[in-house]
């Protein structure tokens, strides 16, 4: 992610992101159930 | 907006936020002394904006506006399906209904923990078969779908447990919640040797403290030997501990964090007291004063990471995390309007009936019905699942005014249900999510969000939107 750093001669005035889960549908997922990065593009739902 | 429709009859050509048919794009204050942010409800699409640029968000042909514009109704399409479009992919597995603890807060009946009925091995195994057939019908073929073992205590039936677990190997994905006292080396090894992922249960960082929550039924504390357990799968990267935050231990998180660090936990939930029942009740903390110690906690896990290079991820906050940064990619489905319970997944007790959520295991009117003897499908239809799956912020006070609302999704119906009685109530804890949702998007105005999420979770997600504006200093 980055890093928003204010210059001398510039200032970040306005940060506006968003992502979406690029695997099938969500990555529902449960807290135990702990997925290595690798895994998560295997898993998903059809929405 | 409705439902990803941003057209309506209205002449207006939407060119301005918050009139006509304009995409409302409200200011939120996140406590940040350069930014504020700016929220669009329904698409849960944010932006940042320095505090001297805020007014010129709303001028005519403003290039944030403009920009979002054209992406809303994609994103309302999107949250419409992450909302709506989802089918049960996993279970919540009560496999007996007893339990060895008499927790305070416990949302399952004393009776039931303490009298119940254990579920036969060849039972387990014919009901997980019925709901792997249930899931090859409405997940993709390469999906995995997930058991989670849930409480009461699954290892009091760890035999039945072990059996499923070995009779399906790779057709699901295996989870147990343990309270951890009967967790054996010989248990530990077989649930590793299995990548099962192990999820244990800890209230405080010393006995005294722990005892006061999680004891058993003559009171005795089982601090020591939860920690023993959880030593047993050190350096295992499928386990994670829960901390139940009730006004006992709220005042001890930072504590718990570190003790939580120290003992190389990977993955910690401080998961807010479930007042479905008069014992968690009457464990709740004050909403603000939970909230500060909560905040506390989290900036203690980020001085601890910039300390040693190693994070202990809150997996609830970071969800609420994700919840900002990318919709779609949250984990947990308790924090979304509708929760989870009921179309995400579903709950089997250990009788063999479909609950929406095991949160509602002791609440008949949810039963939907026996595994055995209904259709799957027609269960998710019944009125018992319709009532949690049909509650929506939409239709809850404030929450339907609230910029935030699809950052937190107003949980949990069966804990909104059981205070007052009906579903269109909120949650518990409004301040919590408020102020989460702000620590969440400072985190992001100062850089430091990564900090607080497993490694590579970009790895999984696809930018869709990214604006970045300068303006002389």
């Amino acid at each position: 992610m980055k890093q928003h750093q204010t210059t001398q001669k510039n200032k970040t005035v306005i940060i506006a992101r968003r992502k979406r889960s690029s695997a099938k549908g969500t990555g529902l997922s449960h807290y135990i159930l702990i997925e290595k990065p690798s895994e998560k593009k295997e898993h998903g739902k059809k929405a | 907006m409705k439902r990803g429709d941003i057209k309506t009859a209205a002449s207006s050509q939407g060119r301005w936020a918050n009139s006509g048919n304009g995409i409302a794009l409200y200011p939120v204050d996140i406590d940040h002394p350069v930014f504020t942010a700016v929220v669009s409800p329904d698409t849960a699409f944010w932006a940042l904006v320095d505090k001297s640029e805020l007014a010129g968000v709303f001028t005519d042909g403003h290039p944030l506006y403009r920009e979002y514009y054209r992406k809303a109704e994609t994103f309302a399409h999107e949250m419409n399906a992450l909302r709506f479009g989802q089918k049960p992919s996993a279970v919540y597995v009560n496999p007996t209904e007893r339990c060895n603890l008499d927790c305070s807060y416990c949302y399952i009946p004393g009776e039931m923990r303490k009298d119940g009925r254990d579920m036969p091995k060849e039972v387990l195994i014919g009901a997980l078969e019925r709901m792997k057939r249930y899931f090859r019908r409405n997940t993709p073929e390469d999906y995995k779908p997930e058991v989670i073992f849930h409480g009461s205590e699954p290892m009091l039936n760890r035999e039945a447990v072990f059996a499923a677990i070995d009779y399906f190997g790779d057709d699901f994905r295996f989870g147990v919640q343990t309270n951890g006292t009967l967790l054996d080396r010989e248990s530990a090894d077989f649930l590793m040797s299995r990548g099962v992922g192990i999820g244990f249960s800890l209230d405080a960082p010393e006995a005294v403290l722990a005892s006061r929550t999680r004891k058993t039924w003559l009171g005795d504390g089982i601090y020591d030997t939860v920690v023993q357990a959880i030593e047993l799968v050190k350096g295992y990267d499928r386990y994670s501990v829960i901390c139940t935050v009730t006004k006992e231990n709220m005042a001890a998180l930072v504590d718990m964090v570190d003790f939580f660090h120290a003992m190389e936990v990977p993955v910690c939930m401080l998961n807010p007291v479930r007042c479905t029942r008069v014992g968690g009740h009457m464990m709740k903390p004050d909403d603000a004063a939970v909230a500060k110690y909560y905040l506390q906690a989290l900036d203690r896990t980020h001085e601890l990471y910039r300390e040693t290079g190693r994070k202990l991820v809150v997996a609830n906050f970071a969800n609420i995390l994700l919840a900002v940064l990318a919709p779609t990619a949250r984990k947990l489905m308790c924090d979304i309007s509708p929760c989870g319970g009921g179309r995400c997944f579903v709950a089997l007790s250990a009788k063999g009936d479909l609950f929406p959520c095991s949160e509602f295991v002791g609440l008949p009117e949810f039963n939907g019905g026996s595994v055995f003897h209904e259709d799957i499908d027609d269960v998710l239809e019944k009125t018992s699942f319709r009532k949690v799956t049909g509650r929506k912020v939409e239709d809850i006070d404030p929450c339907n005014r609230c910029a935030i609302r699809h950052f937190c999704g107003s949980p949990c119906p069966a804990e909104a249900y059981s205070l007052h009685g009906t579903m269109r109530s909120p949650g518990a804890f409004c301040e919590l999510y408020e102020k989460q949702v702000r620590y969440a998007m400072r985190l992001i105005a100062d850089g430091k969000a990564d900090d607080f999420l497993e490694d590579n979770w970009e790895n999984s997600v696809e930018t869709v939107f990214d604006l970045a504006l300068s303006s002389p200093a």
